[in-house]
């Protein structure tokens, strides 16, 4: 029948439906990359195909760890809902995720910290 | 360094890409929220609850985390005179940046891809090389080598979605 559902079967990582094995979608990964570029790196203009596949499971890795250090922040407040005050504690508490902390501290403008960290983390 | 901070390699896509957030297609900077909930509620308990602003922030931190990355990854290849990123570059610049824990699982998840990949590609070789390796194909992968023998590619894939 559908024969998405088989791929789901050996990549465990998809969510059965829409994304077919992967559970983010390719092309819009293969965006964000695109935009990111590297700090200046004008010369990698290319993206294997397999590049958007690895982010689609690390970055699903990434989403569980991120939520699950904020749910430990949640509880500790004696509260069951995760606000983005959980998420910016967990990323202000977890070393690895030092390049978010502009990030979450000024959410008014994202686009901004991402430029500067861009630039912080390539020079 | 080689690289030129203000020019944080817009140039190899449209235009306008660094723009701010306002000029920018919200669907080009961030993952889908849909997806982004549904892995996010798949790591807490069932009486977990997640608050809007809490997803809209993990979706600006995921499309944060592909770019930091992709920056460590781009750079690695331009230091090596590459013009393309591939999944290993990727793998290097997640261990790089200390997140050795995800290359096991990334490892697995893309030797799984591979094995597939070879076997819809009709090549034999590859078939048998990857067949060897320590992943353990699922009964439904010998399932997909004779369904899919037929040559689906990445494309097909991505089209079954």
């Amino acid at each position: 029948m559908r024969q998405a559902g088989i791929y789901s079967g050996i990549l465990s990582g998809g969510i059965s439906g829409k994304t077919g094995p992967h559970s983010l979608p390719l092309a819009r990964i293969k965006k964000i990359m695109k935009k990111s570029g590297g700090g200046g790196g004008d010369d990698v203009k290319m993206i294997s195909g397999e590049a958007p596949i690895v982010f689609s499971k690390a970055c699903e890795l990434f989403i569980q760890e991120l939520t699950k250090r904020s749910w430990m922040l949640t509880l500790q407040g004696k509260r069951r809902i995760v606000h983005k005050e959980d998420v910016a504690s967990a990323v202000i508490a977890t070393d690895v995720f030092d390049f978010l902390v502009t990030l979450v501290s000024d959410d008014a403008d994202p686009t901004i910290n991402i430029l500067h960290h861009q630039n912080g983390n390539t020079s | 360094m080689a690289e030129a901070p203000a020019s944080p390699g817009g140039g190899s896509h449209e235009s306008g890409d660094q723009s701010p957030r306002s000029n920018v297609r919200e669907q080009d900077r961030y993952l889908p929220i849909a997806n982004i909930s549904r892995i996010m509620k798949k790591a807490l308990p069932a009486n977990g609850k997640i608050a809007k602003d809490a997803k809209e922030t993990v979706q600006e931190c995921v499309s944060e985390f592909i770019s930091f990355i992709t920056s460590e990854a781009s750079d690695k290849c331009q230091k090596e005179k590459r013009k393309t990123i591939n999944g290993d570059d990727l793998l290097w610049a997640m261990a790089t940046l200390g997140f050795e824990d995800y290359i096991d699982p990334l490892k697995i998840y893309l030797a799984r891809y591979r094995e597939m990949e070879g076997d819809t590609k009709g090549s034999a070789k590859g078939g048998e090389a990857s067949a060897k390796k320590d992943v353990q194909p699922s009964p439904n992968a010998q399932i997909a080598q004779g369904s899919f023998s037929q040559g689906v590619s990445y494309t097909n894939s991505q089209i079954l979605c």
